[in-house]
């Protein structure tokens, strides 16, 4: 659908005008950058510091930490699932479900076969959401999960409860790694989900008085399993 | 809602901020609270000088490229399967955005915070063609139900309302029985609004940064308001400033990190995400996707000695730092981009007919340019805004008499020293203790708030006193 013609070639034109040049159309690279501070901050620090650093900052956004094993994953997920509440629990598709031996009584699985509406609705009935982390960020208590179709946009936002499980080789410094590693990727053509979430902890606002609430639109309560 | 929130005199809503005393308070503390939060996380970076020069210098590359930036995102999105439309106006912009709900019949709009879709006036025409605009981030809600009342602040629109008054709001306009606890009333509206979500045929968003080698758009937020807005309708159209954007994710991420800290003191906000046009085999997202691409003034600023205001990514770190913001409140300027940055780009984008005041908002203290991350020379912006004003004979009569004789009186040596010698007889009647206590304009306004010593007399005057000092008069 395009009702009206798009102006572009005029909208730039009048751009480059006020840049006092021709368009620019090629060759155009970025700079070397005048500092490195992003790529210095925190990336001396040993694994053990880094898982360290991220229970920290959970504890300034509210998100709960939990240290487990993949032998005692199922367990501890349980537990879980059982202290918010019990089910419904949605999860994504991620094979690792299966690699570790995760199972859940009368769970549902956001996946291709279900379809849009279907997906969204058992999102929404659910109390949980059960996810596995692509990267784990220790600076700032932040999971990145890309888009799937066996991991939907919505699935980090309709269910009320949030619970990622961190694989610890999966934990790096601070968004500038996760970024850049992904940004590597697209530049060399391979694949990047359509949408790339970086959740750091439950949803919040301060927009009541300045007073902190935690749990608006997005999940009321997060949890964070590391293995 | 437009740029402007106000249609009375600059005068009558500088009174009506300064004589609200709640609201002075809400925004004092807020100012407090954000500020030392804003420090907090600044300082944990280390060299947070290194951090703005970084910001600065992506924004500049970015900027001076932006021709070039803007035709990558645009192709992107297209080679993804999504619309672009590139809008000189905002009655272009907001009229495009009408013709796709129109094309889609669709009636139940939701969308979350985007101050560019104020700028145009979006949810007006929207309105107006019988459409049902929701608005999901919960200042924002509180600000709709009440009527559409403006926004004080960019990142806390309704700092000025109390909870008692968000209460009475839900309940007069939405049968709420609950308090005013804030977890209870955010409770209420997450409530209402997931069914708006689930309901919704368009979703609407701002964008903070587009990124141009990805075709996608950035969202920072805190509710998930923004991701279920994207998310769940059917159709997602995101409205960006065309200055908001960024060459890769590498940049986005450098400059994600300042916003966050900058703005509200978190090292990252629970939500940022990267979305574009769903790929082949999503399961949801968006079934179309359309990117308005807005100018609306902006490409004469980027040609103006104002262009480096074209670098604000939107955090309102100088609103929390700044004095007259502090005193005024966020209504006082009319515009939905109040503060130091508003005063700045408010008369770029409305013009000084309506916006002249604003550059005269300020102590120049520049306690703005200092905090900025990436670096906007406001202060210094607020002054070239003056010389403008000055020089294209907008000040008032009386102003123009009195600096005409003030120079008339500095470029003579006789007059200066005898208007010194007459300064102390003639302040003699309007001073009480030393100080002058009544005066005709100027003098009425500054000794409403301020002292103002009486002159001395001639004999205790610098130049009287300075020759005869003990050590004798050589300078």
């Amino acid at each position: 659908m395009n009702a009206q013609p798009s102006n572009r070639s005029a909208f730039l034109d009048r751009v480059a005008d006020s840049l006092g040049r021709p368009r620019r159309t090629d060759g155009v690279q970025r700079p070397a950058w005048k500092h490195n501070v992003h790529l210095e901050q925190l990336a001396d620090r040993t694994p053990e510091q880094l898982v360290e650093i991220l229970k920290e900052q959970c504890f300034f956004i509210h998100t709960q930490v939990i240290e487990s094993t993949p032998d005692l994953l199922q367990r501890t997920l349980d537990d879980l699932i059982a202290g918010y509440g019990g089910g419904p629990v949605i999860r994504s598709g991620d094979p690792r479900f299966m690699r570790y031996g995760l199972s859940f009584l009368g769970d549902s699985v956001w996946s291709a076969q279900a379809g849009r509406a279907e997906n969204i609705r058992l999102a929404e009935a659910a109390n949980i959401a059960l996810v596995f982390a692509d990267y784990a960020l220790a600076e700032s208590g932040t999971v990145v999960l890309e888009s799937r179709p066996d991991q939907g946009r919505a699935l980090h936002f309709l269910p009320s409860h949030y619970i990622a499980v961190i694989e610890w080789e999966r934990i790096v410094p601070r968004s500038t790694q996760a970024m850049a590693e992904m940004n590597r990727r697209h530049e060399a053509g391979g694949s990047l989900g359509s949408c790339i979430n970086l959740i750091s902890g439950p949803s919040n606002s301060a927009d009541i008085e300045m007073q902190l609430v935690v749990g608006v639109h997005g999940p009321l309560r997060a949890t964070y399993v590391l293995i | 809602m437009s740029l402007k929130t106000d249609n009375r005199a600059f005068g009558a809503r500088t009174a009506d901020g300064i004589g609200d005393a709640f609201m002075r308070g809400a925004v004092g503390s807020a100012q407090d609270s954000l500020k030392t939060r804003r420090l907090t996380a600044a300082t944990a970076l280390g060299d947070w000088e290194a951090w703005r020069e970084l910001g600065q210098q992506i924004r500049q590359h970015t900027l001076a490229n932006l021709d070039y930036y803007l035709e990558q995102m645009a192709d992107n999105v297209e080679r993804r399967g999504g619309h672009v439309f590139f809008a000189r106006t905002k009655e272009e912009a907001s009229g495009y955005i009408l013709g796709v709900v129109k094309s889609k019949q669709a009636r139940k709009i939701v969308k979350s915070k985007s101050m560019v879709t104020e700028e145009i006036e979006m949810n007006r025409v929207l309105l107006e063609a019988g459409c049902e605009v929701i608005e999901s981030d919960l200042g924002e809600y509180i600000l709709q139900e009440d009527d559409w009342d403006p926004p004080s602040h960019i990142v806390a629109p309704a700092l000025h309302k109390n909870r008692e008054q968000i209460r009475d709001v839900f309940a007069a306009k939405l049968n709420y029985e609950g308090d005013e606890t804030p977890e209870h009333l955010a409770r209420f509206a997450r409530t209402v609004l997931r069914e708006k979500f689930l309901e919704a045929e368009i979703g609407i968003t701002g964008c903070n940064f587009a990124v141009a080698n990805l075709g996608a758009i950035n969202l920072v937020t805190n509710e998930g308001n923004g991701d279920l807005t994207a998310a769940l309708p059917p159709t997602h159209i995101a409205v960006m400033g065309m200055e908001r954007i960024v060459p890769t994710l590498e940049e986005m991420e450098v400059l994600d990190n300042l916003l966050c800290r900058s703005a509200v003191g978190q090292k990252l906000t629970s939500y940022i995400t990267v979305m574009g046009p769903r790929e082949e085999g999503d399961t949801d997202g968006p079934e179309e996707f359309h990117l308005v691409i807005v100018d609306n003034g902006r490409s004469d600023i980027l040609a103006s000695e104002f262009h480096e205001a074209l670098q604000c990514i939107r955090c309102g770190a100088c609103l929390n730092v700044c004095p007259v913001y502090r005193h005024i409140g966020g209504h006082a300027y009319g515009s939905i981009y109040p503060g130091p940055i508003g005063a700045v780009i408010t008369p770029l984008l409305g013009g000084y007919d309506d916006y002249k005041e604003l550059p005269y908002a300020s102590s120049l203290c520049g306690a703005c340019t200092d905090v900025c991350p990436v670096k906007i020379p406001l202060h210094q912006q607020l002054v070239l805004h003056r010389q403008n004003i000055v020089s294209q004979g907008r000040t008032g009569s009386v102003d123009r008499i009195q600096m005409k004789a003030v120079g008339k009186v500095l470029s003579s040596p006789a007059l200066f020293a005898g208007t010194l010698r007459l300064a102390n007889p003639m302040s003699t009647l309007l001073s009480k203790h030393g100080r002058i206590v009544r005066g005709p304009a100027p003098l009425s306004g500054w000794i409403g708030s301020r002292d103002l010593p009486q002159p001395v007399k001639k004999r205790d005057g610098f130049r009287d006193w300075y020759p005869h000092r003990e050590g004798g008069g050589h300078s």
